[in-house]
C-alpha cells in the first residue's frame, strides 16, 4: 500500500520538480563559465581541437563547448543578442555577410572580432584507379551546370565537354546546397568556369539574379550526385565507382591518399601548398567571429582566442596536423595581432 | 417441441479416403500446408540473416574499437629540459606546476631520442597526459629515468589491428621488433569523454548523458502516463471529449520525433529560456514523445484487468481510489512497466529532436548533473561517423555496440519484469 502512495508522492514531486526546474534553467541562463561557440561544419575540428587543448593549458577554465550547425545557422545564433544563451564564437567557413551583420547591430551585438584562422580547400577527387583526370573550370562548369550559357546541358562523357578528355561518364558526388563547401564550390569552381564566357561576363553587370541562375545552378538529372553532408561517404561512393569524381574538403583528401588521389584543377594539384597560396582554385579563407560584449563577461573567452593564434602556427601549433592549411605570413601576422588586441571588424569592409 | 431429427430420404454411403479423388484432395492440403510453414520459415531465416549482418558487421568492426595500441615510452626526466620540483606536486598547486611544465616537449623529445627521428609522430597527440599523468602519481620518477606506456598514433593503432597504411605498417614492425608496444583493452573509451583524437575518444561522457537524460524523461512521464491512463480508465466519462483526448494521444503517439524537437526549441529554450544543451530540456523533449506510449500501453494494461476483481472490491466495501490502488494498479503494473521500458528504449535511440536543442556540441567532459551540456549515445555516433580521421571508424562502431547492450538491457528488463509480474486468468 505504502508503495503507490509513493508513487502518487512521486507524481507530485515531478510536477514540483518541473516549475523549480523552470526557475533554475532560468538564473542557469543568466550566466555561463564555459565558452560557447557554433557555426561551420569545416571549422568545427579545429575549433574542438583547440577547445580541448585549452584546459589543459589553462586548469582554471573549463573546456568551451563547440556544436557544428553550419556557418548561416551558426551566425543567426550568433547574432541574435548579447547575454548567457547566446553563443560567444561563431565558426564560419565565408565572411559574415552584410545581412547577417545588420541582423547582429538590430540585436545589440554592434561590435564583433573577425579573425581568420586559415585556409581551407575545396579539392576534386577521384579513385586510385581512376582516369587521372586533368580539368579546367570550364570544364566543370560544362559538365555540371543545369544550363550552361543558357543552353540545356546535353554532355554525358566528358569528352562531349571537351574533346581532349576520355569518354568517361559524367558522375560526380558532391554535397547538397545546404552545406558550405557547395556555396563554396559554385563561387570558387562553377562561377568562375562561367566567367571565362565574355556573354556571361556581360550579363552578371546586366541581370545580377539571371547570372546566379545559369552560373551555380547545378544540373539534376544524375550526373551530380548529392551525397548528404558526411565526406567520408563520398571517399567510400569514389572507392567503389572508379570512374566518378568527388567533391569534398581538402582535409578529407589528405587523411585519405592510399585510397582517393586529387584532381588537377587549371593544371595545379590539389596539395598543402598549391592550396596555401591560393593557386589551386578552390582555396577558401576560414573565419571564426566573437562577441566584443561576452569578452569580459564569459571566463577565459580572451584566453581561447590567443589558444587559437597559437595553434594555427604551421610550425609550432597543432591544427596543422588536423589538416588546417595555415594562411600565407602577413595574413597571419594581421590576425595574431587581430586575436592578441581583439579589434572589432570594420562593418565598412563587408560588402 | 422434440421434433426428430430429419432423416435424409437416401441414406449416404460413407466417404471413401482410399480412393484417387480423395488422396488427391489430401496430398494438396498437405502440401498447402507444407508451403505455408516453408513460407514462415524463410521470413524468419530473411529476418535473422538482417539481424546477423548487422551484428557481425558492428562486432567485427566495433570489437577492435575496444583495444589500443601502447608504446613502451623510455623518458629520462633527470636529463630532460624539465623544470619540476617533487615537492611542489603533492597538495594543492600541483595542476598549476604541472601545467606551467612543458611535458609536451619533453615527451616528444624522449620519443625522438628512443625511437629515431619523427619519433614523437608514432605517439598518440595525448600522449603527454599519460606522462603527466605518471608524473602526478609517482612524484619521485622525476629524479630518473622511467618506462611510462602512453597510447599510439592512429596509424600504428590501426596498423597494429592489421588496417594500416604503408608507413603505419612499417612503424609497427619496427615497434615490435624492439619489443616496445603492446595492445591491450581501451580503458579510456569506457571512461572518458569526447575527443579530437580517436586515440583518446571515450564513451563515458555519452552514456552519461544518455542515462541522465533517460532519468529526467522516466521521472517525468511515467508519473504522467500512468496518472492519465488511470483517470482515462477508471474515471472519466465516456463522452466526445474522452474520446477527442483519446484520438489526440493516438495522434500524438505516431508524430515525428523531429517535430517533437521543434516544440522542444520553441517552447523550452527560446520561450522559458532554458539552458541549450542540458539534458533536462533533452529529457522534456523525449517525455513529451514517451507520454503517450505509456498512456496508451498503460490503458491496455489497465482494461485487460477483469472487472470481477473491481466489482468484488467493491462489494467488499472498497472505495474507488483503494480498488485502484490496491487491486488494478498492481495487477496492471507488468503491462504499463513493459510499454514504459519499450517507450524509453524508443527514445533512447532517438537523435533528431535532440539535434534540434543542441545536444550534439563537442564535450571534452562527461555531464555533471541535469543542466550542464551533454550530449547522447545516438547523436555521438553520428558525430563520430562524420570524423575525418580514419581510427574514428572502429571507434563509431564500437559506440553502436555500447548502444546495442544498452537497448539489450533495457528490453531484457522489460522481459524480465513482464515474466515475474505477470498473472494470467
Amino acid at each position: 500500500m505504502a508503495k503507490f502512495h509513493y508513487l502518487i508522492g512521486m507524481a507530485a514531486l515531478a510536477l514540483a520538480g518541473c516549475q523549480g526546474e523552470g526557475g533554475a534553467g532560468d538564473a542557469g541562463g543568466g550566466s555561463r563559465d564555459q565558452i560557447r561557440a557554433v557555426g561551420s561544419s569545416t571549422v568545427y575540428p579545429f575549433t574542438t581541437a583547440v577547445a580541448e587543448q585549452f584546459p589543459r593549458k589553462f586548469p582554471s577554465f573549463k573546456a568551451p563547448i563547440v556544436e557544428s550547425t553550419g556557418t548561416g545557422a551558426g551566425l543567426k545564433q550568433f547574432c541574435a543578442g548579447v547575454g548567457a544563451q547566446f553563443p560567444d564564437v561563431a565558426n564560419a567557413s565565408r565572411r559574415i555577410k552584410k545581412s547577417e551583420l545588420e541582423d547582429c547591430t538590430k540585436n545589440g551585438v554592434t561590435e564583433i572580432v573577425e579573425i581568420q584562422v586559415g585556409i581551407d580547400g575545396i579539392a576534386l577527387g577521384e579513385s586510385k584507379a581512376g582516369a587521372k583526370m586533368a580539368l579546367s573550370e570550364e570544364d566543370i562548369y560544362k559538365a555540371l551546370a543545369a544550363t550552361p550559357y543558357g543552353k540545356p546541358n546535353t554532355a554525358k562523357t566528358w569528352k562531349d565537354v571537351n574533346a581532349a578528355l576520355p569518354a568517361v561518364a559524367i558522375k560526380v558526388f558532391g554535397p547538397p546546397p545546404t552545406s558550405g563547401t557547395r556555396d563554396a564550390f559554385a563561387e570558387l569552381i562553377l562561377e568562375k568556369g562561367c566567367d571565362a564566357n565574355a556573354e556571361m561576363k556581360t550579363l552578371k553587370e546586366a541581370d545580377k539574379d539571371k547570372h546566379k541562375e545559369v552560373c551555380t545552378k547545378v544540373r539534376e538529372d544524375g550526373a551530380y550526385v548529392e551525397s548528404g553532408e558526411n565526406d567520408n561517404l563520398i571517399v567510400q561512393k569514389l572507392v567503389a565507382n572508379p570512374d566518378a569524381l568527388g567533391v569534398f574538403g581538402y582535409s578529407f583528401l589528405e587523411e585519405n591518399l592510399d585510397k582517393v588521389q586529387g584532381v588537377k584543377l587549371q593544371g595545379v594539384e590539389p596539395t598543402y601548398e598549391t592550396i596555401a597560396s591560393y593557386k589551386y582554385p578552390g582555396a577558401r579563407p576560414l573565419f571564426i567571429y566573437v562577441k566584443s560584449a561576452h569578452l569580459k563577461a564569459i571566463p577565459g573567452l580572451k584566453e581561447f582566442v590567443g589558444e587559437y593564434a597559437n595553434a594555427w602556427n604551421p610550425e609550432t601549433g597543432y591544427l596543422k596536423r588536423r589538416g588546417l592549411i595555415a594562411a600565407p605570413d602577413d595574413v597571419r601576422a594581421k590576425n595574431v595581432d587581430i586575436a592578441t588586441k581583439l579589434t572589432p571588424l570594420d562593418p565598412a569592409t563587408i560588402d | 417441441m422434440n421434433s426428430p431429427i430429419p432423416v435424409p430420404a437416401t441414406p449416404r454411403t460413407p466417404t471413401d479416403w482410399n480412393s484417387p479423388a480423395m488422396q488427391n484432395r489430401i496430398r494438396r492440403r498437405y502440401a498447402a500446408e507444407r508451403r505455408f510453414k516453408a513460407l514462415g520459415l524463410v521470413s524468419i531465416l530473411v529476418s535473422a540473416a538482417f539481424l546477423a549482418f548487422l551484428l557481425i558487421t558492428m562486432v567485427g568492426n566495433g570489437a577492435r574499437g575496444f583495444t589500443q595500441t601502447e608504446i613502451r615510452l623510455p623518458v629520462d626526466f633527470a636529463r630532460s629540459t624539465l623544470m619540476l620540483d617533487p615537492a611542489a606536486l603533492k597538495g594543492f598547486g600541483a595542476d598549476a606546476a604541472l601545467a606551467g611544465a612543458d611535458i609536451e616537449g619533453v615527451t616528444a623529445a624522449a620519443a625522438d631520442a628512443a625511437f629515431g627521428d619523427g619519433g614523437a609522430r608514432l605517439l598518440s597527440d595525448g600522449a603527454w597526459l599519460s606522462v603527466r599523468e605518471a608524473i602526478k602519481e609517482r612524484p619521485e620518477v622525476l629524479q630518473g629515468k622511467a618506462d611510462i606506456w602512453v597510447p599510439a598514433a592512429t596509424s600504428v593503432d590501426l596498423a597494429a589491428k592489421g588496417d594500416g597504411d604503408a608507413a603505419g605498417e612499417a612503424a609497427y614492425a619496427r615497434l615490435k621488433a624492439a619489443n616496445a608496444v603492446q595492445t591491450g583493452i581501451n580503458l579510456t573509451f569506457l571512461t572518458k569523454a569526447d575527443s579530437t583524437d580517436p586515440t583518446l575518444v571515450g564513451i563515458w561522457g555519452a552514456l552519461k548523458g544518455s542515462l541522465v537524460t533517460m532519468f529526467v524523461t522516466l521521472i517525468l512521464a511515467f508519473p504522467i502516463g500512468v496518472l492519465s491512463a488511470l483517470y482515462l480508465e477508471e474515471y472519466a466519462p465516456r463522452n466526445r471529449w474522452t474520446d477527442l483526448i483519446e484520438v489526440s494521444i493516438n495522434n500524438l503517439a505516431a508524430v515525428p520525433s523531429i517535430i517533437f524537437g521543434l516544440l522542444g526549441l520553441a517552447v523550452f529554450l527560446n520561450f522559458m529560456h532554458l539552458p541549450r544543451s542540458a539534458p533536462l530540456v533533452g529529457g522534456l523533449t523525449l517525455a513529451l514523445m514517451t507520454m503517450p506510449v505509456i498512456v496508451i500501453a498503460g490503458r491496455n494494461a489497465i482494461k485487460s484487468v477483469p472487472p470481477s476483481i473491481r466489482d468484488a472490491a467493491l462489494g467488499i466495501g472498497a472505495s474507488r481510489v483503494q480498488v485502484v490502488f490496491h487491486h488494478v494498479l498492481p495487477l496492471a503494473l507488468p503491462g504499463i512497466l513493459t510499454g514504459t521500458i519499450i517507450g524509453m528504449a524508443r527514445a533512447l535511440g532517438e537523435t533528431a529532436p535532440l539535434l534540434m536543442i543542441g545536444m550534439r556540441a563537442f564535450l571534452a567532459s562527461p555531464p555533471g548533473g541535469i543542466t550542464d551540456p551533454a550530449t547522447v549515445l545516438p547523436v555521438q555516433i553520428f558525430l563520430w561517423s562524420d570524423e575525418v580521421s580514419r581510427g574514428f571508424v572502429e571507434k563509431t562502431s564500437a559506440a553502436i555496440i555500447v548502444l546495442l547492450v544498452f537497448l539489450l538491457a533495457m528490453n531484457g528488463l522489460a522481459i524480465y519484469l513482464r515474466n515475474r509480474f505477470e498473472r494470467r486468468w
